[in-house]
C-alpha cells in the first residue's frame, strides 16, 4: 500500500537518478521512506536511492515492493510542471498505481517484480581516498574528458593534495587538477582507477545537479559517488566497476 | 579509404563518374530491347535522383527477383546479375502509375503487367552499394495491370491502418513475418504510415533495416545476457561474414575488411569500423550493409531472448566482383546465424578463433570494443 503526495521536481529528480542506468526497478516501500537498489544489465554499475519520508508532503505505506517501469515513468514526468504536487496512489493488493497531477489521472500498470532482477548485494570494498567537490565541477570534467577519450582516470595525489582526472585519447590527451581552493573536503591516500566514459557521463548529467558530491576511490577498485537531492531528504549512492588495462 | 566508404554514391574523390563502376560496367555487354513488355513485375523500383520529384516504375522479369528466392535458389553472383541485366525498370513520373505501383507493391506475387515505352528499352546496368543492379530501362508510355494482387492478411490490415505510424507498421509487419523485402517494397510505395510518401528504394531499404534493428534492439534489452561466447560464421557470394556475440548488454560494433584487389580496396587492404551503444547518432561509415548486418543479428538475439554484446567482421575478397546491394550482407549474416555456434571458453580464444576463420588478426587493432570488453571489471569481482 502506498498513498503519498510529493512536489513534482523531487519526483522528477528520483526517476532520473535510476534512468541513468536502468529502466525498470523494484521499488521498497518503507514505513519511513522507499528505498530501491538496482544494477544495470553489464554488471557494472548500480545505483541506490533513499528517499527519507520527509521528502513528502504526506507519506503513509506498508512494507511491499512494486516493479516500476523507468522509460515509461520518464516519459510521463515530461507532462507534469514545475511544483507541481504529484498524488501517487496505490490501494493494497492493487497491480495498478494511480498517478495524478494538474488535471490528469493515470492508471499506470506496474511491471511483475518476479521480472525484474532480484537486488544487488553491495560488493564489500574498502575505499581509502576521499574527495568532495560540487557537481557541477564534477560533471564538466566528465565531460571535458569524454570529447577526448571513451575512458578516464580518477585518482588523488597525496603529496600536492589534488584530486585529478586524466583522459588519454589514440591521439590526445587531458588532465585536469582539482586543488584545495574547489575541494571541500580531502582524505589524502594515494589513489587510481579507469573508468568508462559511457557510464560516468549518464551519471554525471544527474550529479551535475547536485551541491556537493562525495568521491570514494581505491586503486584499480570501483568508485562510489554519494550525494543528496530533495534538500537533503533523499540520499543516492552510485557504484562503477574500474576498467583496468592489460599489459 | 575514401573508395570503401564512398562506394561510388557519394562521389568523394571528386569525378563525374565513378571509375571502378565504370571499369566494371565497361565489361557488360550490350543487349537490344523491345518497344513493349508482357509478363511478371514482381517489385517497384523508385529512383532517389532529383527528389522529390522522383520518378520509377514496376521491375519487370519472369524470372525470381527477391534476395530470399536468390539464396533458396542458390544462385551464384554471374547468375544474379545475369538476372538483373536481363529486367527492365520501367521509368515514369510517380502519380501517372501510381495505382499500378501500389498493386504490384502490395500483391505477394508477381503480377502481370502489359507496358508499352516510348522508346525502344535501352541497356544500362547500374549498380550501387545498396540496391541489387538493373539492366535495362525504358521510359513508361502506358502501363496496365492485367492481374489482381494477392495480398497477405498481415499485409492488408497494416497497409488499410492510415494511424498507424511508419516505424510501427514496418515492425508490426516483420513480427507477422513479412519478408524484409516486401516491407520495403511498401515504405518505398508509398503504402505505410500515416502521411505515406514515395520513398526512394535504396533509401527504403535502410531505412527498413534501421526502424527493424532499433525495435528489436529496444526489446533485447531487457533480456537477459547471454551465458557464453558465441562464434558463427558463413560466406556469401565472397563476403565472408564473422559473428562474435559475447555476453552483457547490448552494445554492436561491425569492422568491415576490403582485401586488397576486392571492390573498394584499391589495392591495398582497406578496414573501417563503426559501432553503438544502446543508441546511435547519425549515418554510420559503413552505410547500408551496418544496418542489414544489426537487423540479422537483432533477429537472432531475440529469437534466443538473449542480450549480447556484438562484434560482426565482414570480410571482402575479389571474387565479390559486382555490388549486389546490402541484402547479400543481411543474408550472409542471417546464413551465419543459422548454423551452429562455436562455443568459447574466453574472450581471447574467441578473438584468435575469428582470426583463424578470417585467416588474419590484422582487424583487432581496429576493434574499439574488443579492448572495453577485455578491460572492464564486473563489480561482483570484487
Amino acid at each position: 500500500m502506498l498513498k503519498a503526495k510529493i512536489d513534482a521536481d523531487v519526483f522528477k529528480e528520483s526517476i532520473d537518478v535510476i534512468s541513468a542506468l536502468v529502466t525498470e526497478c523494484r521499488v521498497h516501500t518503507e514505513n519511513d521512506g522507499i528505498l530501491t537498489r538496482a544494477v544495470d544489465t553489464a554488471n557494472v554499475a548500480m545505483v541506490a536511492l533513499g528517499l527519507d519520508k520527509s521528502a513528502f508532503s504526506s507519506y503513509e505505506a506498508s512494507p511491499d515492493q512494486i516493479g516500476l517501469d523507468i522509460n515509461k515513468m520518464k516519459n510521463i514526468i515530461g507532462m507534469m510542471s514545475k511544483g507541481e504536487p504529484l498524488t501517487l496512489d496505490l490501494p493494497e493488493g492493487e497491480k495498478k498505481l494511480k498517478l495524478s497531477f494538474g488535471g490528469y489521472r493515470y492508471s499506470i500498470t506496474l511491471l511483475d517484480v518476479n521480472t525484474i532482477r532480484k537486488d544487488p548485494n553491495p560488493p564489500n570494498i574498502e575505499l581509502p581516498g576521499k574527495a568532495v567537490l560540487s557537481g557541477e565541477d564534477l560533471n564538466s570534467a566528465i565531460k571535458a574528458a569524454a570529447v577526448i577519450s571513451d575512458k578516464v582516470a580518477l585518482g588523488i595525489d597525496p603529496d600536492t593534495e589534488i584530486f585529478y582526472m586524466e583522459a588519454e585519447g589514440d591521439t590526445d590527451h587531458i588532465k585536469l587538477e582539482i586543488g584545495s581552493g574547489d575541494l571541500r573536503s580531502l582524505t589524502p591516500v594515494k589513489v587510481r582507477s579507469l573508468f568508462s566514459l559511457d557510464y560516468l557521463k549518464d551519471m554525471g548529467r544527474v550529479m551535475g545537479r547536485a551541491d556537493e558530491v562525495e568521491i570514494q576511490l581505491g586503486n584499480d577498485h570501483p568508485v562510489k559517488f554519494a550525494f543528496d537531492i530533495a534538500n537533503g531528504r533523499g540520499h543516492v549512492e552510485y557504484l562503477l566497476a574500474p576498467r583496468i588495462e592489460a599489459d | 579509404m575514401l573508395c570503401a566508404e564512398c562506394k561510388g554514391r557519394k562521389g568523394l574523390c571528386g569525378l563525374v563518374r565513378c571509375p571502378v563502376i565504370s571499369r566494371f560496367q565497361a565489361q557488360v555487354k550490350a543487349r537490344q530491347g523491345g518497344r513493349s513488355y508482357m509478363g511478371g513485375a514482381p517489385s517497384v523500383f523508385v529512383g532517389s535522383y532529383n527528389y522529390p520529384q522522383v520518378s520509377g516504375g514496376p521491375l519487370m522479369t519472369g524470372e525470381p527477383d527477391s534476395p530470399t528466392e536468390w539464396v533458396a535458389h542458390g544462385y551464384g553472383i554471374e547468375e544474379i546479375v545475369g538476372i538483373r541485366a536481363r529486367t527492365i525498370r520501367g521509368n515514369s513520373q510517380i502519380r501517372q502509375i501510381r495505382d499500378g505501383i501500389e498493386e504490384i507493391a502490395i500483391s505477394s506475387r508477381p503480377l502481370d503487367v502489359e507496358v508499352h515505352f516510348e522508346r525502344p528499352v535501352s541497356f544500362n546496368l547500374t549498380f550501387n552499394d545498396i540496391v541489387a543492379p538493373v539492366g535495362l530501362r525504358g521510359e513508361i508510355k502506358k502501363m496496365d495491370v492485367i492481374d489482381n494482387p494477392r495480398v497477405e492478411r498481415a499485409v492488408d490490415r497494416i497497409v488499410s491502418d492510415t494511424d498507424l505510424p511508419a516505424t510501427a507498421a514496418a515492425s508490426a509487419l516483420h513480427r507477422s513475418e513479412v519478408d524484409v523485402h516486401q516491407i520495403t517494397q511498401l515504405l518505398t510505395a508509398g503504402l505505410l504510415g500515416k502521411r505515406r510518401r514515395i520513398v526512394p528504394t535504396r533509401w527504403a531499404i535502410t531505412a527498413v533495416d534501421d526502424t527493424i534493428s532499433k525495435a528489436l534492439r529496444k526489446e533485447i534489452s531487457r533480456h537477459p545476457p547471454l551465458e557464453e561466447i558465441q562464434i558463427f560464421h558463413a560466406t556469401l557470394h565472397g563476403n565472408q561474414i564473422c559473428c562474435l556475440l559475447l555476453p552483457g548488454a547490448w552494445k554492436f560494433e561491425m569492422i568491415e575488411i576490403w582485401r586488397e584487389n576486392s571492390l573498394w580496396s584499391q589495392g591495398t587492404e582497406t578496414i573501417i569500423v563503426d559501432g553503438e551503444g544502446a543508441t546511435k547518432s547519425g549515418y554510420s561509415p559503413l552505410a547500408g550493409a551496418y544496418y542489414s548486418a544489426r537487423l540479422a543479428v537483432t533477429e537472432y538475439l531475440s529469437r534466443i531472448r538473449r542480450s549480447a554484446q556484438v562484434l560482426i567482421i565482414r570480410q571482402v575478397g575479389n571474387d565479390y566482383w559486382a555490388p549486389l546491394g546490402t541484402w547479400v550482407v543481411r543474408e550472409a549474416t542471417r546464413q551465419a546465424l543459422s548454423t551452429p555456434p562455436v562455443i568459447c571458453e574466453s574472450v581471447e580464444t574467441g578473438i584468435n578463433a575469428a582470426s583463424g576463420m578470417l585467416g588474419s588478426s590484422r582487424w583487432r587493432h581496429h576493434s574499439r570494443l574488443i579492448p572495453e570488453i577485455m578491460s572492464q571489471r564486473s563489480l561482483f569481482d570484487f
